[in-house]
Parts: structure tokens; sequence; C-alpha cells
């Protein structure tokens, strides 16, 4: 098989997909809520994914761009996609802090999204806290972290390790069980939503939050994505109406774990669909090669949202 | 020109407004929550026939239920505790206040009358309270008392009453409250999963004596269990449990004292370490068995008061439990929230200064085991956890005389790094929950033998 035909790994297909699912979901937002002269805020790193997503799909033009890293903030000066991006150097703590007071961006709704490589830490829920706290009304708050179970201690001590970190939310009884393999991601994301309602409540922000993205992917590593909405008092029942519509995509019931395909691969399955009925085994052994029935599920599903480039390699 | 006579009055009436306003501004939600569970529990002591609730009672709630749900939409609470009679809504458990020749429940918890009503008020706008009883010859009856509260807020011309109308009975005998258009204060908090959560912590320790004698509290679905307290006991260590006859304005009290170690006191009295357990650590205070005061360190139960040092994190692992029980609840040291103590009450002082004797002597117990830590801490993993009901009378609190070393000049060692490189460095000792002070002395040793070798 020639190597260019094969996908790079590096892609992450379950991270392109869940991308694109937040995006959609956020631009169907903008159907129902007051998101005009949304502004983005996120970790860009390099690559800028989210921003340039951010400016095609939802048409934002100011972002903000964190990057604590020395050689990555030269470089991601470098590397930003468009005029209205502009890249803050330092912790997100520091940043944000700066944002919040920044005439620019402070009566405009946001969406923030910060993409974290490592685990629910008592950073991150600082972060969270602050934004909670400090954005607009009518803002979209987004956060992913690093949900393996192994990175919240041995077996016996994640309960505690958990219960430290998310604090009151965590009930006193939360068993080993509960923060195993599969089950980690599920607790985790459930906490870490309960985790924003309890802030947005204690705050007394007049809209409260509404939650309205859990996603948990896996490419090598499961990763966790939740967020929601802190809407106006007045925007509350728009917000819940939105989320709880039947065609609202962004509360998957599975984890999005995306098969790494082949071009050949991706495009022949493709042409299959769409189709209603399920495409099945047999049929994808008709058409030479051969699949895991969850893996040919998860691309039925969404085959829309996947990578579809390929990367000369040799 | 004002003229002043016989017939000028300055009107002095009070407003239903006001009422509302007083009565529910110094009192937290949850409090107002646990008031409406303690009716449900005298429902409950009054079907199992007025007991006097001491720790040696061997009564049997397990037949009784609480059924609470809490959200944004509303809030109910639906109990089988045997309900309220007619004439108890009628002329008792809807007037602000009692009337002095009201029958009071004995070993009940309610004196001042105001409990259900303040709940109701702070919870919402719209109420309805429904009660299915049993007459003295059987029959069921069944009432309702709806109120909206916009409507009867208008009026404040005398009477204050509310309709009673007729209402489908309930499953069981008993009270079921329903309450909606929430106050904001109540809909923000019942929207918040970490007020829930609280709420059930709350209830799992104030009503532990009797979640353990069976009653069932469900909260969303979810029992409540209550808390285990237990305190240490071996042949070394025992706790003091003594019991004595007091007197209120003439109402005879019963007063139990129990103190002792209910776990080995920390590691590290070092203020920045977190520690979960510290939460039911210090003196617990009950009244008719409700726990009125929990897990206190501060000088409402003596800590800091007359040659009584205040709490310090080296006196975790120490529990202690002053019960109170009388039949009339007006002798009991209760303020009128009934979630704290009346500390100017003369049994309750007396009582402090039993409650300053097991204190003390634990005191002097957790400064004389820093000089002799290892037998200490073998002492103490001797001891085995007893429930509190089957603690042995003792006179007075029993700790190990311990042998003490002498004492070494040492260093302090104070320094910062990142938190996530101490968890990291927690973790590769073996445990990510490790405190910061073990993983600086862990790192100092690893260092140490490493790098001098010597003892």
């Amino acid at each position: 098989m020639a190597s260019f035909e094969v996908v790079n790994y590096s892609l992450r297909p379950g991270k392109t997909i869940q991308r694109q699912i937040i995006f959609d979901g956020v631009r169907a937002l903008q159907q129902h809520l007051e998101l005009k002269h949304l502004i983005y805020v996120g970790f860009g790193s390099i690559w800028f994914t989210d921003f340039v997503l951010a400016h095609k799909l939802l048409g934002v033009d100011d972002m903000f761009s964190i990057e604590s890293d020395d050689i990555g903030y030269c470089r991601a000066k470098f590397n930003s996609p468009y005029a209205t991006v502009r890249v803050y150097h330092g912790l997100s703590s520091a940043v944000l802090s700066t944002l919040y007071n920044d005439d620019l961006v402070r009566r405009r709704p946001w969406m923030v999204w910060l993409d974290y490589d490592y685990e629910f830490d008592e950073t991150v829920r600082d972060d969270v806290r602050s934004l909670i706290e400090n954005v607009p009304a009518n803002s979209i708050v987004l956060i992913t972290f690093n949900g393996k179970d192994a990175k919240y201690g041995d077996a016996s001590d994640r309960p505690r390790r958990i219960r430290h970190v998310f604090g009151d939310v965590a009930p006193d009884d939360l068993l080993k069980d509960q923060c195993r393999e599969g089950r980690m991601q599920e607790t985790l994301a459930n906490l870490a939503l309960d985790f924003m309602k309890s802030m947005a409540a204690e705050l007394r922000r007049p809209g409260g939050f509404v939650p309205a993205f859990r996603i948990i992917y896996k490419d090598t590593t499961p990763m966790v994505t939740v967020g929601g909405i802190l809407p106006t008092k007045g925007a509350v029942k728009i917000a819940m109406d939105a989320v709880s519509a039947p065609n609202w995509c962004c509360f998957p019931e599975k984890p999005v774990v995306a098969p790494h395909l082949t071009l050949r691969e991706a495009v022949t399955l493709q042409s299959q669909l769409p189709r209603t009925e399920k495409l099945s085994r047999d049929i994808v052994k008709s058409l030479g090669f051969d699949l895991e029935e969850e893996q040919i599920e998860a691309f039925q599903r969404y085959y829309r949202m996947y990578p579809a480039f390929a990367q000369i390699v040799a | 020109m004002v003229v002043v006579g016989a017939d000028k009055k300055a009107l002095a009436n009070p407003t239903k407004a006001f009422f509302v306003n007083m009565i529910t501004r110094d009192i937290t939600l949850e409090d107002c929550i646990l008031d409406l569970i303690d009716n449900s529990v005298d429902g409950a002591w009054r079907c199992e026939g007025s007991l006097p609730m001491g720790l040696a009672v061997t009564a049997d709630l397990s037949k009784y239920s609480i059924m609470i749900s809490a959200s944004p939409d509303g809030f109910s609470i639906k109990d089988n505790c045997g309900g309220m009679t007619f004439d108890d809504a009628a002329n008792h458990a809807f007037s602000f206040g009692r009337h002095a020749d009201q029958r009071q429940d004995a070993y009940s918890i309610g004196v001042y009358g105001i409990g259900m009503k303040r709940a109701v008020f702070k919870l919402g706008a719209d109420i309805y309270i429904r009660s299915t009883y049993r007459e003295p010859d059987a029959t069921r009856q069944t009432f309702a008392v709806p109120i909206a509260v916009p409507d009867w807020l208008k009026n404040d011309a005398p009477p204050w009453d509310f309709d009673i109308v007729e209402a489908e009975a309930l499953a069981d005998d008993g009270v079921e409250i329903v309450v909606t258009g929430l106050t904001p204060g109540a809909f923000a908090s019942f929207d918040s999963p970490a007020f829930l959560q609280n709420l059930r912590r709350t209830i799992a320790r104030d009503y532990t004596l009797h979640l353990n004698r069976g009653l069932k509290i469900v909260v969303n679905d979810i029992e409540v269990p209550g808390w285990p307290i237990e305190l240490r006991q071996s042949a070394e260590f025992a706790p003091m449990r003594i019991e004595y006859s007091d007197h209120q304005d003439g109402l005879d009290v019963k007063v139990e004292v129990i103190g002792g170690m209910s776990a080995p006191p920390p590691e590290s009295a070092d203020p920045d370490e977190e520690d979960d357990g510290e939460k039911r650590f210090g003196w617990y205070v009950v009244c008719n068995g409700r726990i009125v005061l929990a897990a206190d360190k501060t000088n409402m139960s003596g800590w800091g008061t007359e040659d009584w040092p205040q709490w310090h994190r080296q006196y975790s692992g120490f529990v202690g439990f002053v019960l109170f029980t009388a039949a009339n609840a007006v002798a009991l040291p209760l303020t009128t929230t009934k979630r704290s103590v009346d500390t100017t009450s003369e049994i309750y002082r007396r009582a402090r200064r039993h409650m300053r004797e097991v204190s003390k002597e634990w005191i002097h117990y957790t400064n004389v085991r820093k000089q002799a830590l290892e037998e200490a801490k073998q002492k103490e993993a001797a001891a085995a956890a007893v429930p509190i009901y089957a603690v042995t009378p003792q006179s007075s609190v029993k700790l190990p005389i311990l042998t003490s070393r002498p004492v070494q000049r040492l260093a302090n060692v104070n320094y910062s790094v990142s938190i996530a490189k101490m968890r990291k460095l927690a973790r590769a000792f073996g445990d990510i929950n490790l405190p910061y002070r073990e993983v600086g002395l862990s790192s100092f040793n690893y260092a140490y033998d490493d790098m001098v070798g010597e003892e």
C-alpha cells in the first residue's frame, strides 16, 4: 500500500469529529441566542484549527489565543491565521484576567474553549471558576481535559483525588469502580458539568449555567469535553429548549472512537452513505475489507465529519 | 396644629409582608428543609409512642420514610409519619407562635411553632400542604391547606388564616408539602449540584442517630446513609461516657456526655494540609435525638474559653457527644433556628464542665504524643472502633501514658513548588493524595539516603 494513502495518525479523527460536533452545535445556537459579535478565546497552539473553524463556520472575527511556552508563543504569532487573531503570552489564569477587562471584549459574548492536554486539576478548576464568574452573558464555556484513569492516581487513590479536586459536588461515597477505564470518563464528565452548574449558582449568575456539551472521545488517550451556556435570565428557556431539541448533537451517548482508516477505505465506505439501514459488516466485507462492528457504526454516524485529508509521508 | 387626645393612636398593626420577611431572613434554606424533616421525624416518634430519645433507646424507625425532591421546578417533601390532624391544622400548626394552652408533644423538637411556616415561605410562592391521618376511631381523614403567597400577602386585616380544603387521600398516613414558584434563592440553590450534595451531607450528619435506627430519608431518589459514629476502645483507650439528670426551669432533663478518640490524630498539624476527615471531629450537641450542633470546634462548644484552648488541627480525631433529652423541648438548650445551641442555658453550661474535662485530657494527650510518636501510633492502631451506642460507661476518659523521648532540635523546611509537580512526585512515592508535608519528608529522606547514606 502506498504510504501516501494512509491518513496521518497524528490527525486524530476522534478529536476532529468532536471539534466539528461542537462547532456545529454553536452554529445552531447562533440561530437562537443573541450571539452577534461573538469572540473566540482558546489555546490556538501553532495550528489554530479551532480558530479557523470559528472564523469560517461561525463568522467570528476577533479571536484570542493563549500560549504559555516561550518558543510556542513565537511560533504562534508567526502562524496566526488571520489579521484579527491576537496571541497572548502567559498562563491562562493571568491572560483571562486581562481579557475580562479588555474593552473590546468585555461586553460581547465569548466562545471560550480551553483545551488542556492534561487532567482536570486545581489549575483547570480555578480557570473554570474564573470563567464562570467573569465572562459576559450569553457566553459559551468549554473545556477539554485528559480523562485517562491513571492520570488521577492509582486505583485505590482515585476517588479521594477526584473528591479533592472537584470539592463538594463529588459524592462522599464515590466508588473505585466509578473511577476506572470507561466509567472514569463518564464520572469526570458528569462531575465537571456539575461543578460548572454549581459555580454559576454559587456566584448567582442570573441565568445560571445550561449544560450543552458533553463529549468523550479517544484517539490514543480518552479525552473529555464539557461545556455549556451562561445565558441572560431572559434567554434561559431558549437555551434549554435548544439543547434539549431532538436534533441537538452535542450529547452523544457513546464516546467518539473513530477508526483510523486509509483514504481508500474511507472513500469506499463513504460511497455507501448516507443510508437509513445500518451499514453492516457483511457489506464492508463485500466491499473488499473488514472492520469491527463498533468501528463501522462510528464511521456511519460521523462520516460527514471525518478528516478528509492525506499526507505524503514518504 | 396637632391635637393630642385620648382618641389619638399610633398604628402598630403588623403586616404579613413584614412577618414573612422577618421569619425567613435569618435562617438558611438548608436549615428550613431540616425544619420540615424535624416535623416528619417528630411525627414518627409520635407514632412510636413519644419515647425519650437517648442513646440507650432501641426504638426502630425502619417503618418510616421521608422523600424529598428538590429541583428548579419545585420542592416537595412527603412522609409516612402519621400525618397532621385537622385540629392541629385548624388551631396550631399554621399560627405564628405557640398558644399558651397548646399541647407540646413529649420529646419533640419543635418549640417555637414557626418551623413549617418559615420553611414554606422561604421556599416559594405556591404552597400545597396535604395531610392524611387516622382519627381515634381509625377512620382516615384527609385535608389540604393551599397557600398562594402573593394573594395572601395582599390583605393584612385579621384574622390571619388559611383555607382548609378537601383533598384526595395520600397513599400512607402522613404529610406532603409541595412548593412551586420557587423564590430566587431556592431556585438557584436547587439548580446547584453542590448545594444538593451538601444537603445530603448535612442530613447524613444531623440525622445520623435516626438514620442508624432505620429511618429512611431520600433526596432526589437517592437514599441518604447515616454517618457511622464510632469511638475507639481498647485496654488503653476508653471514651468517657456518663449520664446524669438535671433540671431547667423546673423541667427534667437527662444529660449524657460521651467523648474520646474517633480516629488517630493527624500526621501533620500544618494548617495548609487538607483533611477530609476534619469535618467530623469536635463536639456534637444533640437535643431530643437531633444533632443541633455538629462537629463544632468553636467557642460555642467551649474551645477557646475558660482555660480550654482553641481548636487546632492537632486535636483532630476527637469526637464528643452531649445529649439532652427532655419531655418538654422548652427545657432544651436550643436557639430559635434549632440549628445552634443557646450557650446561656444553665444545663448546657453545667454540661460544659464535663465537656471541658474530656477535651483537655485529649489536648494533653496530643501534646505528649508528639514526643513519643511511634509508641502512640502503635497504641492508637490497636484501638477498635465501637459504635457510639455500645461505648462502655466510664466516668472519665482513659488515654495511654506515653514515655516521652528527649526532644531533638529540629530544622523546619518551608518551600513552594508547582501543584502539578507535587502531585506527580506524590504519585511516584505511591499515593497521589499524599499530603504535601509527607512528600517533602519523603523526598528529603530519599535524597538523604542517596547522597549521605548514614543514619
